[in-house]
């Protein structure tokens, strides 16, 4: 029976291979498409490679992380389904390339490997989806957090340097900054950057 | 992985690989080329050639690095994500080599000398007539590796559907996998081979430009809709890339740009590794590449028809495959930027592959070209007999 049939009918096992080398993720992921109608989630051993995990699962759909260098070899799934009858097809959903752009920007690429028709596996990819894309924005949240308090430490070293070194009060430091960085059409904190920079080329910017 | 945050809608997204080749692309960035020329072009390095696909083809990317046949694939819809795209123009010639487990290479190469390929490939079939079965991996299934690696393959009597066992393995994993005895040889780009040769664990037994001297190896893909919608920028991008790849063609400035590759954000390897495929490099266990001189850079149709010819000899192609490959190659966008450089620009389109074992003189506007030598392990000369191509014995 095809996954097409498996899911109309309601009934019966959905396996799918779950390749995320995101721990955390592959978690909330595997919780997840359990309320989706998959009843079994495997994930390859380590260090597996990905065509011998889905030789050794049969499973009846492969969610890839693409970050995954190895997600090459699903390509060359599709290659070798003249020695294996079974028909492979990545999941690509023609009448929606929205969502698929969605899927592939959320960093998951989907395959199926008993040809299913496609709108029936689409609750599932839409789970995954759904989580991939959550965990890039906490990801990128905790990037620009990071980047922003980078960048204030940056500034008060700035401004700390211009105070000391050439006698300006904070307000001073900070107008300074802004002004230069406006006559360059640079970022403040770029201009933070390159007057440490140089300052540290001198030896002198460390004032601790 | 940058994306187009803050850049305007004309901004270039450009996919690559870290892969020695990508080094116009890497130096045309790293140098300013690219702003000088007035393009702006947002770099996105990919882990995964699949990756490059699903991208250019779902619009996230405009443009990427790709192996030729990955290209005509995604726009023959050979490959689920198809895509409308065009070829501007060729990033490279060689770079690849048949590298094989110490076993295997040690009688193909006892002498210590690399045979001719045809010679490496017969000493290849004993083995396999012997009884081996040998497990080699491409880096994509389409992808110049996969066409070269069966030509050479065939043309030494070894059928590649059934004497030996066909796999993918991203290129960076290649030297590991072979160690690990998972695979006994691969096809892959530089600098791997070199990484393979200096573990211990293989040897080149045939270099690409063995095989096919001077081949094609990767061309820049641009997503047809893009391509129209910013034809400014993308002549600006095209002209940027055709002067990086002069600069990457002078000997003076390979360590420079060996230094620039190997750092840890492009390929990630000793820089004389990187260096051994560059201009005056030490060459070794891969050829040199060849970036814009001799009009290695020109998106020749012969060379579209010829892939497109070798993919229908391996799988089963639409009727009409060699056409449209040659529609996707567009040497009339290359030619504008070319001749906005100065460059001479070839006067036509085709060429027969194969027909030249010394440099040659090609017609080119306004002056002609020195064109390198172009033949094939077999022989076998390409040719193109107005909209025909056969590929004919030596005569």
């Amino acid at each position: 029976m095809d996954l097409t049939e498996k899911l109309r009918n309601g009934c019966s096992k959905v396996k799918v291979l779950l390749v995320d080398t995101e721990p955390e993720r592959a978690r909330l992921l595997e919780a997840h498409l359990a309320s989706a109608g998959v009843t079994e989630t495997v994930r390859p051993q380590p260090g597996e490679p990905l065509p011998i995990a889905i030789a050794r699962t049969a499973p009846d759909l492969v969610i890839v992380d693409m970050a995954r260098p190895d997600r090459d070899t699903l390509d060359d799934i599709l290659r070798a389904t003249h020695h294996d009858p079974r028909p492979v097809a990545m999941f690509v959903d023609v009448d929606d390339p929205a969502f698929m752009e969605a899927a592939v920007e959320a960093g998951v690429s989907s395959y199926t490997v008993v040809g299913a028709a496609l709108p029936d596996v689409k609750p599932i990819l839409r789970t995954a989806v759904a989580i991939f894309r959550r965990y890039r924005q906490v990801e990128a949240d905790l990037h620009r957090a990071e980047a922003s308090l980078r960048q204030r430490v940056l500034m008060d070293e700035a401004k700390r340097f211009l105070m000391k070194h050439r006698r300006m009060s904070e307000p001073e430091a900070h107008r300074w900054l802004r002004r230069r960085a406006m006559e360059r059409s640079r970022r403040v904190v770029d201009i933070a950057t390159e007057l440490l920079g140089a300052a540290e080329g001198e030896g002198s910017c460390k004032d601790d | 992985m940058t994306d187009r945050t803050g850049a305007g809608a004309e901004t270039m997204r450009l996919g690559l690989l870290r892969l020695t080749d990508a080094a116009p692309v890497a130096l045309a960035a790293a140098r300013g080329i690219f702003a000088e020329e007035g393009a702006p072009v947002a770099l996105s390095v990919e882990p995964s050639w699949a990756n490059v696909a699903d991208k250019l083809a779902y619009g996230l990317l405009d443009a990427a690095v790709v192996p030729p046949p990955l290209a005509l694939a995604m726009e023959l819809g050979l490959r689920p994500a198809a895509a409308r795209l065009v070829v501007p123009m060729s990033l490279s010639l060689n770079g690849n080599s048949v590298v094989l487990a110490e076993a295997l290479a040690a009688p193909i190469l006892s002498g210590g000398i690399r045979p001719p390929a045809l010679e490496a490939g017969r000493r290849l079939r004993r083995l396999v007539e012997g009884g081996l079965r040998p497990r080699i991996a491409v880096v994509h299934a389409f992808s110049t590796h996969d066409l070269l690696l069966r030509y050479w393959l065939a043309a030494s009597g070894i059928d590649p559907e059934t004497a030996v066992e066909l796999s993918v393995v991203p290129p960076p994993e290649m030297p590991a996998a072979l160690a690990a005895g998972r695979i006994d040889g691969f096809c892959a780009g530089a600098p791997w081979g070199g990484v393979a040769a200096q573990m211990g664990v293989g040897r080149a037994v045939v270099l690409s430009s063995a095989i096919w001297r001077n081949h094609p190896e990767k061309c820049l893909a641009v997503r047809a809709d893009w391509a129209e919608r910013y034809a400014p920028t993308l002549r600006a991008a095209l002209r940027a890339l055709l002067r990086a790849g002069r600069l990457c063609d002078e000997p003076a400035g390979a360590d420079a740009l060996a230094a620039l590759l190997s750092g840890s954000d492009w390929v990630g390897v000793p820089s004389e590794l990187v260096a051994a495929s560059l201009a005056g490099g030490a060459g070794g266990e891969v050829d040199r590449s060849v970036f814009a001189a001799h009009a290695a850079a020109f998106p020749w149709r012969s060379h579209a028809r010829w892939f497109a010819t070798q993919m229908a000899r391996w799988r089963s192609l639409p009727a009409d495959a060699a056409e449209r490959a040659e529609r996707v190659y567009r040497p009339d966008l290359y030619a504008q930027a070319a001749r906005e450089l100065g460059m001479p620009v070839p006067t036509a389109d085709r060429k027969t592959e194969g027909g030249h074992d010394a440099p040659w003189s090609l017609a080119a506007a306004p002056t002609p070209l020195v064109m390198l030598p172009d033949t094939f392990c077999d022989e076998t000369r390409f040719e193109i007999l107005g909209s025909e191509a056969v590929a004919a014995p030596p005569s």
